[in-house]
């Protein structure tokens, strides 16, 4: 029994790591007016260019480089239209998610694979085991043997709570997105705050999609996502896109996800079944927190 | 026609053509980097699916589940609506009218079908209430509640058929064939068209008359434009969005079950293909920008790219996921407005003609 709660745990912390990451970053273009559901097809191009760089180079800080470049580079597409040509977000978010699906797709066909596997792979030599916490006996085992950007995806809630919250870009940020006639009289350049969430969110779900496929399983497959970027972005709207919060949620997700993979075993013939509960959660939690958060308004619309 | 109506027209136009330009432009750059010839490969796709005989009923067949679901689409779009959940609604009726298509016999082949249809309906509708109601209840954001509820739904009826529902002489996961009475025949026996293409002419009609000429219709434009200032003027917004949202639904459903009884005939898990007829649909509606006549223009050009893209797979050796990434491109492209409507395109023609 303790070590079925053991490993529930350890798997929460497994399954929370890319979304963290995803909506750390998201939530500052929530902060900014910037509606970006780009998160999913984001973090899939962090998946599949991080595995595809280690598979053709073997080099580790290359594939860091290109996975965050690549990713950056659909940031700044999406800001450019979404931002300077002030296109539909929505619809450029859809665009690009389709797009990265596409081109992942048509890469693989190219190298004519179904998925990429990488060989000689050493998953456990990525893990790390931290010296005083590893002994401690059921602390260890759920925070010990986690890859450095799960590690670093933990330390990033912290962080972007003080980038948030006190620094002067942080309020730049949101006062860009509370209001952008006061934020434009004040003399800040909106633009450039909006691009700059916009591609913050990149670099976030370039590391978790890179968390997700080469740390985690040292594999790619085209549906690897699978929703987790819009799992982010509910979390986001959840947490009102406010950091600890917003976090919370991700890990919520996490934790429903370990549950549904360590009692399907118990299952039977409707583990099936397990797997659509975390997206249920998420829906019940959302519908509740934005109920909680109209209540007290009096305006009418939607 | 007045000059406002000409410089409409022809932005709107130009607006459509120059993102579906770019989308082919880069595919033909992409299409070089893998060194093959672009030309050949558009020369195919255009050629096979919109200047042969069988290969334009097969266009024609294509499109008829991707006018409803771009339908479905284009009446939550132009509301502000963001119903993701078409894709979902078209599964979920597609499903059960599968089902009852596959169990109920006996019955001959007009009320097999409209009962089939009525499952689907009802199914459709039942999954985007959900949705409408969480928006209007609980101010849920509808395009999350309807990403989160596709990705739970496909997992049930993953489950549902690979254990349930479960086809057991079949070596795949997929569910019992429908009987005979449930299935569209093909009307010109060598092209794929069947009598269904008709059924969604009527609904074309009927969805053209509610939003040009309803009182519907011009309350899902004024929803679009300002929900405060609708709802200022007395509308009920919230009775609006659960209104439009079964109708989406009921398109959605009526597109599944066709689909289902006029082309795959069972359920399996690539049955919407990849991405789906929803998401296709969310294409045409806004390459058609949310008008009936535009969706059917949209979704038999687009149609017409799915056919094109078997051709290029048979006849190429270009990955057909090609037309993926157009179809993604256009999207992309579609979003931006590039002719704004301060630009007088009439006065500048007529300038141009004095001169």
């Amino acid at each position: 029994m303790l070590h079925l709660i053991e490993s529930i745990l350890y798997d929460c912390v497994y399954h929370s790591a890319p979304i963290i990451l995803c909506v750390l970053g998201g939530m500052f273009a929530y902060k900014a007016n910037v509606l970006n559901i780009a998160l999913e097809g984001m973090m899939l191009n962090g998946a599949f260019v991080s595995i595809l760089t280690y598979h053709l180079t073997q080099n580790m800080l290359l594939t860091l480089l290109l996975t965050v470049v690549s990713t950056m580079l659909y940031g700044l597409i999406f800001s450019y239209l979404g931002v300077t040509m002030k296109g539909n977000v929505i619809i450029i978010g859809l665009a690009i998610n389709m797009i990265t699906t596409a081109v992942a797709g048509f890469v693989l066909v190219v190298m004519k694979s179904a998925n990429i596997i990488l060989q000689n792979f050493d998953l456990n030599a990525l893990k790390i085991n931290i010296p005083v916490i590893e002994d401690i006996p059921v602390l260890g085992a759920i925070l010990s043997g986690h890859p450095p950007i799960t590690y670093f995806s933990l330390a990033m809630i912290f962080l972007m709570y003080v980038l948030m919250y006190h620094t002067k870009f942080g309020i730049y940020v949101r006062v860009v997105g509370e209001s952008e006639e006061a934020a434009k009289s004040i003399g800040l350049r909106t633009d450039f705050y909006k691009y700059a969430a916009v591609l913050i969110g990149a670099v976030g779900c370039a590391l978790g999609g890179m968390n997700l496929s080469l740390e985690r399983l040292g594999l790619f497959t085209n549906d690897m996502v699978a929703g987790r970027g819009f799992i982010a972005v509910a979390a986001i709207y959840c947490g009102q896109g406010r950091p600890v919060q917003s976090a919370f949620y991700a890990i919520l997700f996490g934790l429903s996800r370990a549950l549904a993979i360590n009692l399907s075993v118990y299952a039977g013939n409707a583990a099936g079944l397990f797997d659509c509960i975390p997206y249920i959660l998420m829906i019940a939690i959302l519908a509740i927190a934005s109920y909680s958060k109209r209540k007290n308004i009096k305006v009418r619309g939607f | 026609m007045t000059d406002k109506k000409i410089n409409g027209l022809v932005r709107s136009f130009l607006n459509c053509l120059i993102p579906i330009g770019l989308a082919f432009l880069i595919g033909a750059i992409v299409i070089l980097a893998i060194g093959e010839n672009p030309l050949e490969a558009y020369g195919i796709l255009f050629k096979k699916s919109f200047f042969t005989p069988v290969g334009f009923q097969n266009t024609l067949h294509y499109a008829g589940p991707m006018i409803l679901t771009g339908l479905a689409i284009a009446i939550t779009f132009k509301a502000n609506v963001y119903n993701m959940g078409v894709e979902g609604s078209l599964l979920i009726g597609a499903f059960s009218a599968g089902i009852v298509g596959a169990f109920l016999t006996g019955l001959p082949s007009i009320p097999t079908k409209l009962i089939c249809f009525a499952v689907a309906i009802v199914f459709g509708v039942a999954y985007a209430l959900i949705a409408a109601f969480l928006k209007v209840k609980f101010r849920a954001d509808e395009m999350v509640v309807t990403m989160m509820m596709n990705y739970a739904l496909a997992k049930v009826l993953e489950y549902l058929a690979t254990s349930v529902f479960r086809d057991s002489g079949s070596g795949y996961v997929c569910t019992p064939m429908v009987s005979d009475a449930a299935m569209f025949n093909r009307i010109f026996g060598k092209s794929r068209l069947t009598a269904f293409f008709f059924v969604v002419v009527l609904l074309l009609v009927i969805m053209y008359i509610v939003m040009k000429k309803s009182k519907l219709g011009y309350e899902v434009t004024a929803m679009g434009l300002n929900p405060e200032f609708a709802e200022a003027t007395g509308m009920s917004v919230g009775k609006k969005i659960v209104i439009i949202m079964m109708i989406s639904g009921a398109l959605a459903g009526i597109a599944g079950a066709g689909w289902m009884l006029e082309d795959q005939y069972r359920y399996t898990l690539t049955f919407s293909g990849n991405p789906g007829l929803g998401w296709d649909g969310m294409l045409i509606a806004l390459m058609g920008g949310h008008n009936p006549i535009g969706i059917l223009v949209a979704a038999i050009f687009y149609a017409g790219l799915k056919t094109g893209a078997d051709s290029i797979n048979m006849y190429t050796n270009i990955p057909k996921e090609i037309v993926a990434l157009i179809q993604g491109l256009i999207v992309l492209f579609l979003a931006v407005k590039f002719i704004s409507e301060k630009f007088a395109l009439a006065k500048k023609a007529k300038a141009k003609k004095e001169a």
